[in-house]
């Protein structure tokens, strides 16, 4: 069998030259100083972003008629968390799709959420000794789907015109038993119960913040907080930290996919980009492989400015 | 106390923020991108320390 032709880009001549010694160890240690000392240099100087956290208490303070909006299609089932889909609930046409494949739809509801139980009925019956909202949580729960319906359509109606000098104002309605539900909801939050109560876990330290967090997604505070700070998707968000601090520099390419379309007008952009940077990825691994790709740095020579002293030795002993 | 442990530049105030196109970075994004950059040119630029050769 005859030996492969030689390619440059793919096969390496044995270095026959001069070598030095080299302690891999000690620049490892050096390095790793260097770093420590800039690390601990830039805490002094600049410190770290330290916001509050978004917490239904503070939502609830800043903006109660939005979240009681907000709570009262997590009641009905209308809201984005109800009706998201997989991995939280089963519904129709939801979910992202890549082509004709939905891949949270093949990993199915593995975190599933009924968010008229979970956020609102199954919160309010922690509260201790409140005989007249149980009954009226009783009442909710064992009326038909249509008087159900029907007295939330009512509140929705009766919230959109609510306001809060101190207190939930409503105008009336023949919204049953969801009036004095929704006032409870409002007050567990503003004391902050409802954070603890979605949070609850066998832990004793619960750090499953899923359901607290699709709730307060699911109104408008956070995003107009995010929007202001400039951490919106369509801001370039993922790059973007708190404050003047710098953020996620690397995450360019990843967000940048979103700005443009087809992906920033999509319904399923996330899946979309996501997609597209797996490829893009794969390319990367794979590419020592991929002939032209594999010859770039060879074209561009920036490994002769590395090595000039080299080339230039060569060139000399050369002429 | 919190004077001691203030940082000695308070960056926790409204970011800036410039457009260009689509494109919309934080000026402090920008400065860590520009400081990468000129790591990147040293690192080209400056010449390898000198260590003791060997023969083998």
């Amino acid at each position: 069998m005859s030996p492969r032709r030689f390619k440059p880009d793919r096969d390496v001549t044995e270095w026959t030259g001069p070598v030095a010694r080299y302690d891999l160890a000690k620049e490892v240690t050096i390095s790793f100083v260097v770093v420590l000392l800039l690390v601990i240099a830039f805490a002094a100087i600049f410190s770290s972003p330290d916001d509050h956290p978004v917490t239904l208490k503070s939502w609830a303070t800043a903006m109660p008629v939005d979240f009681v909006q907000t709570a009262v299609t997590e009641l009905d089932g209308t809201s984005p968390t109800a009706t998201y889909g997989p991995p939280y609930n089963e519904t129709p046409g939801a979910g992202q799709k890549i082509g004709p494949v939905s891949l949270a739809r093949l990993a199915g509801v593995h975190i599933p959420i009924n968010t008229t139980e979970d956020f609102v009925i199954k919160p309010l019956l922690t509260l201790p000794n409140a005989p007249a909202l149980d009954s009226q949580v009783s009442r909710y729960e064992s009326a038909g789907v249509a008087q159900r319906t029907s007295w939330d359509a009512a509140y929705e109606k009766a919230i959109a015109a609510a306001s809060f000098p101190g207190y939930l104002k409503v105008p009336s309605g023949r919204y049953g038993p969801v009036g004095v539900m929704m006032t409870n909801l409002l007050a567990m939050a503003r004391s902050g119960a409802l954070d603890g109560a979605l949070l609850s876990s066998p832990q004793l330290y619960g750090t499953d913040y899923t359901k607290p967090l699709l709730f307060i997604a699911d109104g408008s505070y956070m995003s107009d907080l995010a929007a202001n700070l400039h951490l919106q998707g369509d801001q370039w968000g993922m790059m973007n930290e708190t404050g003047n601090f710098p953020g996620q520099a690397w995450l360019w390419l990843y967000t940048m996919w979103y700005q443009v379309p087809p992906f920033n007008t999509s319904s399923s952009g996330d899946a979309l980009v996501w997609a597209v940077m797996m490829l893009l990825t794969l390319v990367l691994i794979l590419v020592p492989f991929i002939p032209g790709l594999r010859s770039i740095p060879r074209w561009v020579r920036i490994y002769r400015l590395i090595w000039r002293r080299h080339y230039r030795s060569v060139t000399t002993e050369a002429t | 106390m919190p004077a001691l442990v203030a940082a000695l530049i308070n960056l926790s105030h409204p970011g800036r923020y410039v457009h260009w196109g689509f494109i919309q970075l934080s000026v402090a994004n920008l400065v860590v991108i520009a400081l990468m950059i000129l790591v990147f040119v040293l690192a080209i630029a400056l010449p390898f320390p000198h260590g003791k050769r060997a023969r083998r």
